[in-house]
Formats: C-alpha cells, structure tokens, sequence
C-alpha cells in the first residue's frame, strides 16, 4: 500500500535531518515564514516553516497559508522519472501552484535544494517510491 | 599477446567488493557495461548495472540498473530503477548482479544471462563470451612493450592506477534473445556485443573524465576489421592533459595502436537529434541544460604507412548526471555514432559505415547546494 503524505513529510524531515542536517538549516533559512497547503492527489498536509523547524500538520487557519500546491503521484513520478518537464505539468494543469512571486521562488530554491540532495541519497529515493 | 583466457572471465570480471574496513568505502562504484548493435533489427543497446556506496550499508548504498535503447525508428528509450542493497547480490568470485526484477548471471557455459525488466524495459538476453577479458594492466603493458613510453602515457596510466581498481573489457560478445521496450518485442541475434566492466573507490569530483568508445565490427562483412576501440583519457590538476589513443584489432588478430601524440580530433556542428536525460530529475533540476554534443567527431591518425580516420556522427544521446558526495557532478554523454571508417594497417585497407557506442565523460558544474 503507498505511504500517505503526511507520514511521508514526517520520514523525509527525519531522513534529512539525520543525514543531511546543515541542509536543513539552509532550507530552513531560504524559506522561513512559508505555510505550504500540500495536496498529493486526495492526501493533505500543512508544511510550516518558522524560524527554526519545520513542521508538518493536517491544518492551518486558511489566512496562514501562503502557498497551496496540488499535484497528483501519476504526475509526481511522470516527473520524477523525466516522463514530464515541470513546465509540461505547469502548462497542463497537472501541476498547479498558487502564491506571491517571493515565496514562489523561496520554495523553488526549497525543492531544488532538496531533488539535489535526493540524487546522493539512496534512502530519499527508496523512501520517495513508497508513495507510489 | 594476451594472457588471459575466456575461462578467465568468471574472476577477472567480478566485483572488487572493497573491505569494510577500508576508508574510503563510501565513494565504492562499480558497474558492468553491456553494449549490442543488431543490424538486421537496427536496434542499439547499452544496459549496466552498477553499485554505488558503501554495499555493506543498506542506507546508504543502493544498486543501479539503467537501459538506453535506441529503437527500429531512431527514437530513443531510456530506463533507470534503482536496487536496494537487500535485494541485489554481487559478489568478489563471479560477475553476477542478482536482483528480484533484473539480474545479470554468468553461466557455467561461459555466456551471460540478463533477464528481468528495467522499468519497462524486459530483457532476456544470451551473450556467449566470445573472446577472452582485456584488462587496463594487459592493455598498458602490450602498448608499452610495442611503443616508446611517454610522460604522457606515465602520467595518464599513474592517474588511472590511481583511481580505478577495475578497468575490463570483453572485446566480443555475441547476443540472442528478446528485448522488450514497452508492448512492442524485438528479437536481438547479433555477434557485435561488447562488455566493460569499470569500478574504484573515487568521488566524481576528481575525475577529469574520459572519452571512449568501440565501433562494433563485423569482419563478416567486406572491409571491416574485427574491432575498433579507443580511449581519450583526462588527468591532470586542472583535467587539461589528456592520453589515449585507438586500437585497430585487425581479422587476422594482429591489433595496430595509434597513440594520442599522432591523432587529430575535430568536431563540428551541433547535434540536435533524439537525447534521452537520466535521472529524470535532471529535467527538473536543470530545465535548460543541454550539453552540446557535436554532429560530427573526427580521428585522424598516422604511423608510418599505417594511418586511420573515423567520422563519427552520433545518432541519439543519453545524458547521465551523476551526483559526487560532494558538489562534484559528471556527465556521461553516451552516444549512439554512425562511424565511417578508412583505415589502412599493414598495407590492408579498411573501410565501413560502423555503428558504434561513444561515451563522453566530463565534470559538469557544480550542483545548487
């Protein structure tokens, strides 16, 4: 059966900070004060990230939000695997993101930070696929 | 002039598992190559399977299985799956690489097994071992009984010792079976397989990269020779020098070596035919990057009346970008070419338009980290 988001939000901040704790930090600096709405197809999670963690929680008061992202795994992996650009999914609507311009490109630097360390880390990977 | 005998193979071309006390464990790399061209089929092949990281230590080892495939109608397929170490077996005694979806067994026969789905990619390949293993010592030594050495050859060879632990080649393979690529089964018979199999204990940030390659011959046919190989190798503190050259195998056994100091390499033109990406996130981490790849690629070289020249012109082009423990990341470009081939060794001429596999390996920049 594949890993829900939440539950997968909470290994993947354990893998990171046990492996890859100075990264944390880095993320933590880029993208502090961003409330993230997360939809993996039907699955919800809030990401928060304060001053010093980052948390994952089912809710959040709807003016907390300051990005909500809806995705579904088919496109999540269509793009993982280079099926699909980001701009592919962007343009067809697989992929839709929503916030001000500056904490879109805070999360970007987010996401990327983290793709590149998934690409040293065999554990992100495996652990990525449980989704699926 | 080689020692070794295709009974060789089972032990020449297994896996230099490193000890687990060693050091170094961690930046542990090993792979097999297989590469096929099947004329009637017009279908190329490159598979390896590879293990990275420390392979004692689940968490942070893992097994690789990748397929480039260039299909019937020039489009081109690629496959990766990563293996966990509890489910991958290799082993210091024999070349096998077992997983639960892929494995790769060598037979009692001596010819190699390869069954299982990459992806999906389903492969049931037979490859006899067809001539016994090369390895990077017997290369050295025969190039170097048979040629003045050069600091260059020295440097290059010392920089290779340095950081490979394995460097084999099984010149000829022959491969039959079945290779499925999605719903669509193409039937594979040809004798132009070939095998290397490379491993060491080195981050990608210091390795300057390398350019080689095989035409896969079929002296069946008039005017080719038996093979065609070559190696560019980059060394150096700032990667700039480079020592190589090619290997003219000829049908009669005899193998003319055309060192780097009388070869010419120019290239031309910009490719802009089918290329594949792998990992996928590579898309997604660099939308733009598009490593320029020439359309033609030309050998020039001379020794006495001997001399050879190579056109290549690559066809499709799988970019792999593999990460470094640190910020280090190298590209491998592997190349399908169309090479044409005039050569002439011992007053023999040698002509063809050969298929041939080329990979191009340099450091690209350093990653967003």
């Amino acid at each position: 059966m594949a890993l829900r988001l939440r539950p997968f939000l909470h290994l993947l901040l354990d893998l990171i900070e046990e492996d890859y704790p100075e990264q944390l930090q880095n993320i933590i600096t880029e993208a502090k004060g961003i409330t993230c709405l997360q939809m993996l197809d039907k699955d919800t999670a809030i990401i928060r990230i304060s001053d010093k963690t980052i948390r994952v929680t089912a809710t959040a008061r709807k003016s907390e939000v300051n990005l909500r992202i809806y995705l579904s795994r088919d496109c999540l992996f269509r793009i993982l695997e280079g099926k699909q650009t980001l701009e592919g999914a962007l343009n067809s609507g697989d992929l839709e993101v929503f916030g001000e311009p500056p904490v879109l490109l805070s999360f970007y630097k987010v996401w990327e930070r983290v793709l590149s360390l998934a690409r040293t880390s065999p554990r992100f990977y495996f652990l990525t696929y449980q989704l699926r | 002039m080689l020692s070794s005998r295709i009974e060789d193979v089972r032990w020449v071309d297994s896996f230099d598992l490193p000890s687990i006390f060693d050091p170094r464990i961690r930046l542990y790399k090993e792979w097999h190559d297989f590469v096929f061209f099947d004329r009637t089929q017009n279908v190329f092949g490159l598979l390896n399977f590879a293990v990275h990281g420390n392979p004692y230590d689940a968490k942070r080892g893992y097994g690789a299985a990748l397929a480039f495939l260039v299909k019937p109608d020039g489009g081109v397929h690629t496959a990766l799956e990563l293996i966990p170490l509890s489910d991958l077996t290799v082993s210091p005694y024999n070349p096998d690489f077992l997983s639960g979806r892929v494995s790769v067994s060598y037979l009692a026969n001596g010819s190699f097994n390869i069954r299982g789905k990459i992806d999906d990619v389903t492969l049931d390949l037979n490859l006899p071992v067809e001539a016994p293993p090369v390895t990077m010592s017997q290369i050295a030594a025969d190039i170097l009984s048979r040629n003045r050495a050069t600091m260059g050859m020295l440097d290059a060879a010392n920089d290779m010792a340095q950081v490979w632990d394995k460097w084999v080649e099984l010149p000829m393979l022959g491969v039959t079976g079945s290779l499925g690529i999605g719903s669509s089964n193409i039937t594979i018979d040809t004798t132009t397989g070939y095998q290397d199999h490379e491993g060491g204990r080195f981050d990608w940030g210091s390795v300057s990269g390398w350019d080689t390659g095989v035409l896969l011959a079929d002296p069946s046919h008039a005017g080719e020779p038996r093979k065609v190989s070559f190696l560019f190798y980059r060394y150096g503190p700032s990667g700039s020098s480079q020592y190589g050259g090619i290997i003219l195998r000829t049908p009669y056994g005899h193998e003319k070596y055309f060192a780097s100091t009388f070869t010419s390499v120019t290239d031309s033109g910009e490719f802009t035919g089918p290329r594949g990406y792998i990992p996928g996130v590579t898309r997604v981490l660099y939308p733009d990057y598009h490593p320029l790849i020439s359309e033609t690629i030309t050998f020039s070289a001379f020794d006495g009346s001997d001399s050879i020249d190579i056109v290549f012109t690559p066809k499709a082009v799988c970019t792999i970008v593999v990460a470094g423990l640190s910020q280090a990341e190298t590209t491998f470009n592997e190349m399908y070419c169309s090479a044409a081939l005039n050569a002439t060794v011992d007053g023999q001429k040698y002509h063809g338009t050969i298929p041939c596999w080329f990979e191009s390996v340099r450091p690209r920049r350093r990653r967003p980290i």
